[in-house]
């Protein structure tokens, strides 16, 4: 009797493993002894540069079998994947809070051997440097991409009317009443997608906030409530000049409207251009930094590092492998096919042809007048671009504050185990507080 | 059945069957403009209301076809299916199997009366606080994929399932039974040569109800499988709703291809279909 | 007796691997979440324990007590216009009309549809058709899209959810209403009750253990919704029409957030069994008052 429980139990299980393994048998990855590097990066619209590359690749190297995957929402994927302890080779991501936390959570290689690092421009090592919650030694990511954040403009409107590039915050004001009195719209944003309300944000705080302020909040020398102040004030104006109900639209619904002509200006990033472009290919854009100070000399440009790639911990094995495929992408020839579908700033040294639409920053990029993106210290969950579309949608008198105090006590809230461990560090290390970049 | 003979014949309520129809308007609004759209090109999308409810200039599939191509429809379509049929099968089988055993040993033994309540109670458990824990679970048992979502599903739908089985088996004599054993079939045989037979009514209830509920989840594959390059239907239309831009058109005729199986399958079965959802809410 | 000792084998033969399953895609993951729910963990690296402060922060936390507030009400309104509807719909469609099985038929439609991509359908309407219609009709309401505006984009969630439940329990009362037999309202006729008073008193008692069923199943539902709120504002504008099951699945599988978003679901669980447990208890008095 025994015996037949467990033979039924066991045909039981053995139905179970078997059509386990059938069904998970097709998801595997071809068994060819090729070493096999995953890349996902999270750039969707960049996929077909990646297409492009990975084809290039696969048919020069025998050894390795390259896969670049571009999903859509890939930050989400990334973190479902870190849950299920399922990680690809390579991560090609932004310099931004997540770089901070899966560094924080020790699941990057040190890649300070890579010889390619000594190619790369200082600025954007030192921004990820800046990223880092704890100084750390060694390397762990490297730049490829930066992006540039301002106001797009269609320039044959622009000539057309005689309108000069803006170098302050009233002549910015002046240039946007002037466009409504010609009876067009001077800006369009598409709220809807709530991280859109980052781009002005960013670029307005690069010019009028400290640009430490995160870290000096965190040590308690400053409070969001005075420091932000003017940046809220500042986005807020800019409504006025807006399309009615721009929480109504999405980030696609403006750039079509852009690419369309329908309003003069768009505040966003140069990551916007193909997306632009794809709707009107004849489109004549160019750029600007935008103006947030009355002081000219204030006005600098909100620059980041907007692919980065980092190698995930337990690959020393790949090693070589890994270098190889960073190297192939670091080719000038390489980077160029990126830079001809993407409008983008490389990060590598070396003369590249910069996209005409970043003309009017390029005196900023070659002088170095640079900030990184404010919201780059900013944790996830607390949901800063959710916070300034309410800002920006609530009418009441006392707005602004609402915003600023709920910002600085959210702040408290989701940065506390941070906060107790960076203090925590620094006590520890007080040498470390004079030597380190924050 | 007799009063209705002798009073008079009640006429045709026509102001009801009126205000019905126009009812149904609202329930073909949507999928009446979104059918227009997707017969659409980008151009005849004007601002006003006819750019989204006119007949368009000319009948064109094209949005079809690119549509397919986009979101890998066929791909998409037979992962729905297969993880449909399978979870169906495996929960007439395994939730009729268990429906008899715990329901017939109710009465004899206590035990099993706490495990139908143990089974029972999971109907409570919002799928939410598992679902952390089970994407971490899938993935270190290897099961993160297609038939990790299927083995979920028989798990989720257990607790209804069961109890509708259960339900029915009250209605199932016992007699039955004792008349084959006395003949001297085992238990395995009776249930499948004279049970199962007898609870046709309850599987095609059971089967419908986690079809449907099946068919058109979203967060259960959204969890387990993102990533993995495998889609179901829903899912393909989250994945890419951004690529779709502001083409409007090429997504509504991605919307209709997603909705035209269970339309046609809803069509050909709806007798089946209302029968079972009501059997089901009502036992 | 031999046969009884082969049935009580194979039953344990059948319920032993079942349970075993269950327990460990259902009860097993429930233990986890309850564990991690006391922890600071992001869902990947490393983590500590951080005692109760999850749940401490749970009830300071606006965001959470947003999502509950949207839940509920949304839930509340959605159960209540999709009984009413539902019901009239149910007593017209079981009313002598003509093309009944056909009317029935098209009345389920929307059950069978996908939530998600409904979500997206309708999303085009309160964006683009609505305003239109709106501004033509000077409704100042509808102007602007519905879905932008935090006062009014959860009823618009709220009109979609209900289009789709309204099908399920409008089926449930039909049938609930073939069971009242024609002679009530003979004998009522013949008593001179008619109209609200012949629903109040006659036809409703009647189908109160269809009322039950429907307001179980729709609250149930409700409360869990998450496929609209994906296709339609993706809890916005600011926050408003976060549920809580998309800001367990937002914030914790991508926010990093994991630990604290298990407490909150622990939270959610205990919710949902006291209401199961309340309504079925009230309905319950209410048969048997009856």
């Amino acid at each position: 009797m025994k015996s037949r429980i467990k033979t039924a139990s066991s045909i039981f299980m053995a139905g179970v493993m078997i059509s386990a393994a059938l069904l998970s048998g097709c998801s595997t990855e071809t068994a060819s002894g090729k070493t096999v590097i995953e890349i996902v990066q999270y750039k969707p619209e960049a996929v077909k540069a990646f297409e492009v590359l990975e084809e290039k690749f696969n048919a020069t190297h025998d050894d390795i079998e390259l896969v670049i995957d571009s999903p859509n929402d890939a930050m989400t994927i990334l973190k479902t994947r870190f849950v299920r302890e399922d990680y690809p080779e390579i991560i090609g991501i932004g310099g931004d809070i997540n770089y901070s936390n899966f560094l924080d959570a020790e699941m990057l290689m040190d890649i300070s051997d890579f010889e390619g690092l000594s190619d790369i421009k200082e600025s954007y090592l030192k921004i990820d440097k800046q990223l880092e919650f704890i100084p750390l030694d060694g390397v762990y990511a490297v730049p490829y991409m930066a992006n540039a954040a301002g106001v797009l403009y269609n320039k044959d409107i622009f000539d057309e009317n005689g309108w000069k590039i803006p170098e302050t915050l009233d002549e910015f004001y002046k240039l946007c009443e002037d466009i409504q009195q010609k009876g067009m719209q001077p800006l369009y944003f598409g709220f809807r997608d709530t991280w859109t309300c980052l781009a002005p944000w960013n670029a307005i705080a690069v010019d009028v906030a400290d640009a430490e302020i995160c870290s000096q909040v965190n040590a308690g020398l400053a409070t969001f409530s005075e420091g932000y102040r003017p940046v809220a004030e500042i986005t807020k104006s800019l409504l006025k000049y807006a399309q009615p109900d721009p929480v109504a639209y999405s980030y696609n619904d403006a750039c079509t409207a852009f690419a369309r002509g329908e309003s003069v200006m768009y505040v966003i990033g140069s990551y916007a251009v193909p997306q632009i472009k794809s709707v009107n290919p004849d489109i004549n854009i160019d750029s600007f930094v935008f103006p947030a100070s009355n002081n000219k000399e204030e006005n600098v440009l909100n620059s980041g590092n907007d692919l980065q790639w980092s190698v995930m911990a337990g690959n020393e094995d790949k090693k070589e492998a890994i270098y190889e495929v960073l190297n192939f992408l670091y080719e000038d020839e390489n980077i160029q096919t990126y830079l001809d579908d993407q409008s983008a700033v490389p990060c590598k040294k070396g003369d590249f042809e910069l996209p005409s639409m970043l003309d009017g920053m390029k005196p900023y990029i070659e002088n170095d007048r640079m900030a990184d993106y404010q919201d780059h210290h900013y944790p996830a969950e607390m949901a800063v671009d959710a916070m300034i579309q309410t800002y920006l949608v609530d009418n009441s008198e006392n707005a602004t504050d609402t915003f600023l105090t709920k910002f600085d006590n959210d702040w408290a809230r989701y940065n506390r185990d941070l906060i107790a461990k960076v203090q925590k560090f620094y006590s520890e290390h007080p040498e470390k507080l004079t030597e380190g970049g924050e | 059945m007799m009063s209705k003979g002798n009073k008079q014949t009640r006429a045709v309520n026509w102001p009801v069957t009126i205000l019905l129809i126009l009812g149904c308007l609202t329930i073909f609004f949507p999928l009446y403009m979104a059918v227009m759209i997707s017969m659409k090109q980008p151009s005849e999308m004007t601002n006003d209301i006819s750019g989204a409810l006119s007949l368009p200039a000319q009948w064109s599939f094209a949005n079809f076809q690119e549509a397919m191509r986009v979101t890998d429809f066929w791909h998409s379509l037979g992962n729905s299916l297969l993880i449909t049929v399978a979870t169906v099968v495996l929960s007439v089988v395994i939730h009729g199997l268990a429906g008899y055993a715990i329901g017939r040993s109710m009465q004899k033994n206590k035990i099993y009366n706490i495990i139908y309540m143990f089974i029972v109670s999971g109907m409570f458990v919002p799928f939410a606080i598992l679902m952390m824990p089970l994407v971490k679970q899938t993935a270190q048992m290897g099961v993160a994929n297609r038939f990790g979502v299927i083995l979920l599903y028989v798990v989720f739908y257990m607790p209804l399932n069961v109890m509708l089985y259960k339900g029915f088996l009250t209605n199932i004599p016992l007699a039955i039974e004792e008349a084959a054993r006395v003949d001297g079939a085992s238990t395995w045989k009776i249930y499948w040569t004279i049970i199962f037979p007898m609870m046709k009514p309850m599987h095609a209830t059971v089967a419908v109800l986690t079809a449907m509920s099946t068919w058109n989840d979203v967060m259960t594959p959204l969890v387990i499988m993102s990533g993995t390059g495998k889609n179901t239907l829903p899912l393909a239309q989250l994945n890419f709703q951004t690529q779709f831009g502001t083409n409007y058109n090429l997504a509504f005729a991605s919307y209709i291809l997603a909705l035209i199986p269970i339309l046609l399958f809803y069509v050909i079965c709806q007798k089946q279909i209302i029968n079972g959802v009501v059997n089901g809410a009502v036992k | 007796m031999r046969g009884d000792k082969d049935r009580e084998r194979t039953f344990l033969l059948i319920t032993i691997p079942v349970v075993a399953l269950f327990i460990c895609f259902n009860t097993l993951p429930l233990i986890k979440g309850f564990i991690y729910s006391f922890t600071n963990f992001k869902g990947y690296g490393s983590y500590e324990w951080v005692g109760l402060r999850n749940y401490a922060d749970l009830f300071t936390d606006a965001r959470v007590a947003k999502s509950y507030w949207f839940t509920f009400k949304y839930a509340l309104l959605g159960t209540i216009l999709t009984n009413v509807i539902s019901l009239v719909i149910a007593m017209g469609l079981n009313s002598k009309i003509k093309g009944k099985s056909v009317l029935r038929g098209i009345y389920f439609i929307p059950n069978v549809l996908g939530g998600l991509v409904i979500g997206y359908i309708f999303s085009f309407i309160f964006t683009y058709v609505l305003p239109v219609i709106g501004q033509s009709l000077g409704i100042g309401v509808l102007s602007s899209s519905m879905l932008s505006n935090t006062s009014t984009a959860w009823i618009a969630i709220v009109i979609v959810g209900c289009w789709q439940a309204i099908a399920m329990n409008t089926i449930i009362y039909i049938s609930g209403l073939q069971t009242v037999p024609e002679d009530i309202y003979e004998a009522g006729a013949i008593d001179g009750v008619t109209g609200w008073r012949k629903f109040k008193d006659l036809t409703f008692p009647l189908i109160i253990p269809f009322f039950g069923i429907n307001m179980v199943l729709s609250m149930k539902n409700f409360l869990m919704v998450f496929d609209q709120i994906m296709a339609l504002t993706k809890g916005g504008p600011s926050q408003s029409t976060e549920s809580i099951s998309y800001l367990i699945y937002n914030n914790g599988m991508s926010g990093g957030q994991f630990g604290f978003q298990s407490a909150n679901a622990f939270l959610f669980f205990v919710v949902i069994v006291v209401i199961s447990v309340v309504q079925m208890t009230v309905m319950n008095k209410k048969e048997e008052q009856l």
